[in-house]
């Protein structure tokens, strides 16, 4: 198999360059996924396109009051080239996306690049945080629970991931808003930018990822540790410690990393009830508020941008499969 | 104005009772903590509590303000504004020729001298600026600008839903409707010149108007004339609103806006008058039930109460302290298309309107707003008349005049739909008239839920439109033209909803539009508005109101139905309390 290094680079003249070591078949691999990526984004688009036309209504119809003169939306609608068959509308879209041209939103008037430049960065620091504490979380509690089986350690962690699935996050937040803003007035609610104010919403998106990667892990660690290379390690001689990290958990971290991909992806996008809740400035509550008002540049753009960080995470869990367990051939 | 109020009405009902439940299950698990943390926030002095400071109750100079404004206006541009959180920016920003008396809602001269002087056919109005005015960089205010602004607001690149305001105005209507992009620029510049706006000098601003238009006045104070500079629309292009180049002379200058999250606007030292108040914070929540913990949080100062945490409040002795009434700008109303049965017969539109219990209705379904005890013009505006009591509710009378009907009309009583733009609250209003009308008249009507934005497309259908339907009217300005004539003269906003064509109604609100003496023209249109309520196109149910939580340190507010911030129409009067 011969090896190669690939070298991600920052810059086009390869300064700054990331060389990563990998196999010809796991790279091919990867740019085999990644062309995937381009009709699985297609049927995304043309899906979303089909359903936010289908929606009844129009978005220059923003108060049903007092609707605007027939003659001003046939203005808009040509402007906006609405006025279009939908598969032309779709055609010119895709063109425009072709060259990263997303278009304006109808309702705002600003590019929508713009606003989800400004969005984004929000909604993926928000989720990165409540991943590495999901995980900061459920891994350390997963372990100590399957190794302390049936103890209370173990039925502890067993309440917290109960609470932690059935209670829905809004539930959750407006009992933290209750208790640690109106009563203890320890943390704000509103907005975002200093430590205090991540506090809240971060714990609150981490918990339902927490919990269910607690029990994911210790589930799975209690399965590897009935294995026969767990006995044959210890029977080697080796400290526990080795044991349990070299061998148990390396071989149960298999069917979490499965989970935590979509996970991540769901985190790092998933957060709009956080997000309105909080009053967090990122994608979320813009891409709700775009569905309300039918603004189709923005529905369009924040879809595609979701399907494509769930696409690349589930490709990055395939390929951390490999480095989990060599025996699992990636590419093959 | 609270023009075209668009409130997000997001069901929080659920979210209150499981704040109840948690609230009690958590005593027993916190209690201890709890205890602790009120000790603990009592030490550090909460700001909600008074302090024994010895400058309390006086106006801090530093004083700073947070509010809540709801979800990221669509845009702040004076001419493209519409929507009340779109306005309420612009409000702190830009002054206009003239503004409202807070306590009468007459307009009052706010950047002009005084009152505008009439040519005697009434068609031309003259506006002299105050001497010595300047935007918030120093530079100085003249008629020019103005010019510009409401030659603007006809443009038809520029686009604002609020242009037929001015088209009264000579030559705006027909330059306003041109395609902008069908049309030579030789074309556009032809029809600009011949609108009727035009400085004379640098102290003067004259319009030419079609008609007289004793309503005009109160148009010069709305946001489509604001004073935005060329200048600056020029250098900013799309992005003229970000702080840089929105300069304005009003109050305030915006001195952040962070997109999704906050405004921050600060005191304009060059404003003509001294305002007491140094910076003011509008962060951006969706949620009524999370401003309303902000709010008690200390987080925001002032915060709107919705109906289903009106309990809490009131059963607060201290938050009912800081409860304020206010009253509302908009009028809600069952429409009925009279193009056919069985609304054709006035017989039952009367009867409809008679038959439901509007105070039962405040009381038992809406909570806050006020039963219509008049007729279409709410109270507070100029216009409102509450001997209007023609369609006043009375169950025996309107059976004997759902009998008088013709047996067309009644025919057409079976399978009658009601229509109305689906949402959580709309459908109790709905299940609640629906029982109204079973229970008084014996009629049973189906309920016709529809999306929201696909409502008023319904309405283009003429003869087929919805039979039944719910609407709401929200004044643009304080003057009966916006409410008899715009809505309900032929081919009016809702007379084309619902088919209502009357001679003589339009005959008397078309005289109260023309007529320069106050006191005849108010007769006119209280006639026009009694004669409206008699033909019933529309059955007049409830005038919004609201209420909202301030904090008692926020001093000097005079409150007013159309206010677009609180106080806003005397805002050197505002401050707050050092506390």
């Amino acid at each position: 198999m011969p090896a190669l290094f690939l070298y991600l680079c920052a810059n086009p003249n390869r300064s700054n360059c990331i060389a990563v070591y990998t196999d010809e078949r796991v790279l091919k691999y990867t740019i085999r996924r990644l062309l995937l990526m381009i009709p699985t984004l297609f049927f995304v688009a043309l899906i979303t396109f089909g359903l936010a036309k289908a929606a009844p209504g129009s978005p220059f119809d923003r108060n049903p009051d007092k609707p605007p003169k027939q003659e001003t939306i046939d203005r808009l609608n040509k402007y906006y080239g609405l006025d279009k068959p939908v598969h032309e509308q779709f055609l010119q879209w895709l063109g425009n996306v072709a060259h990263l041209d997303f278009g304006i939103s109808i309702v705002r008037q600003r590019q929508v690049s713009e606003i989800l430049a400004q969005g984004f960065p929000v909604t993926a620091q928000l989720g990165v945080q409540a991943l590495v504490l999901a995980l900061a979380i459920a891994l350390p509690l997963g372990v100590i629970s399957a190794l302390r089986q049936n103890t209370i350690v173990d039925y502890g962690s067993l309440f917290f991931a109960t609470i932690g699935t059935t209670i829905p996050s809004f539930v959750v937040a407006i009992f933290f808003i209750y208790f640690f803003a109106v009563w203890l007035r320890l943390l704000p609610i509103v907005g975002w930018g200093t430590p205090q104010h991540m506090i809240m919403p971060t714990i609150i998106l981490s918990l339902g990822a927490a919990a269910f990667l607690t029990r994911i892990t210790r589930a799975s660690m209690l399965e590897a540790v009935r294995q026969d290379y767990v006995r044959t390690a210890r029977s080697k001689g080796l400290r526990e410690q080795v044991v349990i990290v070299g061998h148990v958990l390396k071989n149960a971290l298999i069917p979490v990393a499965t989970v935590v991909g979509p996970a991540a992806a769901g985190l790092i996008t998933g957060s709009f009830i956080i997000e309105t809740l909080f009053s967090v400035p990122g994608i979320g509550r813009e891409y709700i508020r775009s569905i309300v008002a039918l603004d189709y540049p923005i529905i369009m753009a924040t879809t595609l941008l979701y399907a494509f960080f769930i696409v690349v995470a589930n490709l990055s869990v395939d390929l951390v499969y490999g480095m989990l367990d060599p025996r699992i051939k990636v590419g093959k | 104005m609270l023009g075209r109020l668009a409130r997000l009405r997001v069901p929080t009902a659920h979210l209150e009772e499981e704040r109840m439940t948690k609230r009690r299950t958590t005593w027993s698990v916190f209690g201890l903590l709890v205890i602790v943390a009120l000790v603990a926030s009592a030490c550090t002095a909460a700001p909600g509590g008074p302090t024994a400071s010895g400058a309390a109750g006086q106006a801090d100079p530093n004083g700073e303000i947070t509010l809540n404004t709801g979800s990221e206006p669509d845009t702040i541009d004076p001419q493209k504004s519409s929507f009340v959180n779109e306005i309420a920016q612009a409000a702190l920003v830009f002054e206009g020729l003239m503004t409202f008396d807070p306590k009468t809602t007459k307009p009052v001269p706010a950047a002009a001298a005084a009152m505008p002087t009439v040519s005697s056919d009434g068609l031309t109005l003259k506006y002299t600026i105050k001497d010595g005015l300047k935007y918030s960089d120093g530079a100085p205010l003249t008629a020019k600008n103005f010019e510009y602004a409401f030659l603007r607001g006809c443009d038809p690149t520029a686009a604002g839903d609020y242009a037929f305001v001015l088209y009264v105005v000579v030559g705006c209507e027909a330059w306003n409707t041109m395609d902008p992009k069908k049309s030579t620029p030789a074309d556009l510049s032809a029809a600009k010149a011949k609108v009727g706006v035009k400085a004379t000098d640098d102290k003067t601003l004259q319009f030419t108007l079609k008609e007289p238009a004793a309503y005009f006045v109160p148009i010069t104070a709305l946001w489509i004339g604001w004073p935005v500079r060329e200048s600056d629309v020029q250098k900013g292009g799309d992005k003229w609103t970000e702080p840089a180049t929105y300069i304005g002379n009003g109050p305030f200058k915006l001195t952040e806006w962070k997109h999704n999250e906050k405004f921050v606007f600060e005191r304009n030292d060059n404003y003509r008058k001294k305002i007491q108040i140094k910076k003011i914070n509008k962060v951006m929540i969706n949620e009524s039930a999370v401003a309303f913990a902000a709010y008690r949080n200390n987080e925001l100062d002032m915060a709107g109460v919705e109906a289903p945490d009106l309990r809490t409040v009131e059963g607060d002795a201290e938050l009912k302290a800081q409860l304020v009434d206010l009253g509302g700008s908009c009028t809600f109303y069952y429409g009925y298309n009279v193009r056919r049965p069985p609304f054709n017969d006035p017989n039952v539109r009367m009867a409809f309107s008679k038959s439901v219990d509007r105070q039962a209705f405040i009381n038992d379904v809406q909570k806050i707003g006020k039963a219509a005890d008049g007729g279409f013009i709410p109270p507070g505006f100029p216009g409102y008349d509450n001997t209007d009591n023609v369609q006043k509710f009375d169950v025996a009378a309107a059976k004997a005049l759902l009998d008088k009907a013709s047996p067309e009309a009644k025919a057409g009583l079976t399978g009658l739909k009601y229509t109305f733009a689906s949402s959580n609250t709309n459908k109790t209003r709905a299940e609640w008239a629906q029982g109204q009308w079973k229970t008084n008249l014996g009629v049973t009507v189906e309920l016709d839920p529809v999306q929201s934005t696909a409502y008023s497309a319904l309405f283009k259908k003429g003869q087929d439109s919805p039979q039944l339907f719910l609407l709401g009217w929200c004044a643009d300005f304080p003057d009966q033209q916006n409410w008899h004539s715009t809505v309900w003269a032929t081919g009016g906003i809702s007379a084309a909803r619902t088919g209502y064509s009357s001679k003589a109604f339009d005959d008397k609100t078309k005289a109260g539009d023309k007529e320069g003496d106050p006191a005849k023209r108010d007769a006119l249109y209280n006639d026009a508005g009694k004669q409206l309520s008699q033909d019933a196109p529309a059955g007049w149910v409830w005038y919004s109101a609201g209420k909202l939580l301030r904090k008692p340190w926020l001093k000097g507010i005079t409150d007013n139905p159309i206010d677009y911030f609180p106080g806003i129409f005397a805002l050197e009067n505002v401050f707050v309390a050092k506390h």
